[in-house]
């Protein structure tokens, strides 16, 4: 400890300190958007994260080629069968959406519209905490991306909302993570909720549809949307299906467990809804 | 030690810390046992704080800790002081109580690790996220697990001490 002392160790105590409060200042006034430091290092250390991510996912589609060659020739013979199935119903939606346009224009209706400003991203990191569920984008503000963005999968399944954007980097709060706060609507009750991330559900892969209203009736398997409410985040994005429904230790609030539809461990593409514009 | 001595020991230990950084980082989460990832920094701070003593493990603790609160994303400062602390903490407990040997870094690696995790269930507790028990269902596997990773983290240090550690002329 001598040593210490007399090579002006307490010096390098107090730099800690100062940079502790630096970073945390900094962090807290920038709210969504990465501070100048993080910002700096995050940018510098891209090449290294996307190298990483590239290889990784190239080593892994190789793996599932040598060692789960039927399984994959199992799903292409599944998708063929769903994709004959999904044109036949693009042709009867096509139709219907003729007749939907004929009859709104004979009662004057205003057109149902969902429109919303893609921008895909690669995921090139994921959770680097085991006590929160985070996503890293290889996009950021240099592609427009804000924080408070859905995120979504080429299937429309919500998979988080941006909380921090760097300059071609941002970092996706996923649906389970314990920091997600998002209104959810049961379709088939029309039970409305707010959709947060639980603690000890989140390690289960799961979240909770919480206040949910007294009287609603959810059963296993009901599917659960976004309900747009408050205009934050687009209303129809399927998000998941109640697992059960439970009250908590109070007696007071009612929720349903959520099962995300969305399998955080094997998104390799996403894409981040920059805008939307929907009108009901 | 010259001042290039001085510089080239560090280097050198800055290389040795960007392999695990990217395991930790970018490699490991993909990978998970049973849900968990190995946290492998405060291993890194511990293994050359008890190496190189309290003074260059309070440098390399406030060095990893900026390394992860700027290079991780939800960064909050507190992890700076954390690491210099434990740094300065576990190179004077290995210089006095200790010894430069792989059980003393598997001590001081506990320690270390330990520390976090008491403080993460206790800001849980606090901030009221979870119970105890919820809490410690994610602390005890990942320490368990990051510990599991202590031999690799000191023989990775350990090869650089070797060459440029202490006072050796590189």
């Amino acid at each position: 400890m001598k040593d210490f002392l007399r090579q002006n160790g307490i010096l390098l105590l107090v730099i800690a300190l100062l940079l502790s409060i630096l970073i945390g200042a900094l962090s807290y006034a920038m709210g969504g958007e990465a501070d100048i430091l993080s910002n700096a290092v995050t940018t510098v250390a891209s090449p290294i994260r996307n190298g990483v991510a590239a290889a990784a996912d190239w080593l892994e589609g190789v793996y599932r080629y040598v060692f789960h060659y039927k399984e994959l020739e199992e799903e292409l013979t599944d998708l063929r069968a769903q994709v004959r199935e999904l044109e036949e119903k693009v042709r009867q939606g096509e139709e219907a959406s003729r007749e939907n346009e004929q009859l709104r224009e004979l009662l004057g209706l205003k057109e149902r519209r969902r429109g919303f400003e893609l921008e895909t991203a690669k995921v090139t990191a994921r959770s680097t905490s085991n006590w929160e569920s985070i996503l890293t984008l290889s996009k950021g503000t240099n592609d427009g991306i804000e924080a408070g963005d859905c995120v979504i999968t080429e299937t429309g399944v919500l998979v988080g909302v941006v909380m921090e954007v760097g300059v071609n980097w941002s970092t996706v709060s996923t649906v389970i993570n314990t920091e997600t706060e998002i209104g959810g609507i049961v379709t088939r009750t029309y039970s409305a909720g707010v959709l947060e991330g639980d603690f000890s559900l989140m390690n289960q892969g799961r979240l909770k549809l919480n206040y949910l209203p007294e009287g609603a009736q959810l059963v296993s398997g009901d599917e659960v949307l976004t309900s747009g409410r408050g205009e934050m985040f687009p209303s129809g994005l399927k998000v998941g299906q109640v697992e059960g429904v439970f009250t908590d230790p109070s007696g007071q609030i009612r929720y349903a467990v959520i099962v995300p539809s969305v399998t955080l461990d094997s998104l390799i593409e996403v894409f981040v809804i920059k805008d939307f514009d929907i009108t009901e | 030690m010259t001042r290039r001595d001085f510089f080239h020991k560090w280097f050198v230990y800055t290389l040795g810390l960007l392999p695990i950084w990217v395991l930790d980082a970018y490699i490991l989460p993909r990978y998970p046992l049973m849900g968990v990832s190995p946290v492998l920094l405060p291993l890194a701070a511990a293994a050359v704080a008890v190496l190189e003593g309290a003074y260059a493990g309070t440098g390399f603790g406030l060095a990893v800790g900026l390394l992860w609160e700027l290079a991780y994303p939800g960064g909050f400062g507190g992890l700076v002081l954390y690491l210099a602390v434990a740094g300065m903490a576990m190179g004077a407990v290995s210089q006095y109580a200790l010894s430069q040997s792989f059980p003393g870094c598997l001590i001081c690696s506990a320690g270390v690790l330990g520390g976090l995790d008491l403080l993460r269930v206790g800001r849980g507790l606090l901030t009221n996220a979870a119970g105890l028990s919820d809490l410690l269902q994610v602390a005890v596997p990942e320490f368990l697990w990051s510990m599991a990773w202590t031999p690799l983290v000191w023989l990775l240090f350990r090869a650089i001490y070797n060459r440029v550690g202490g006072t050796r002329l590189a």
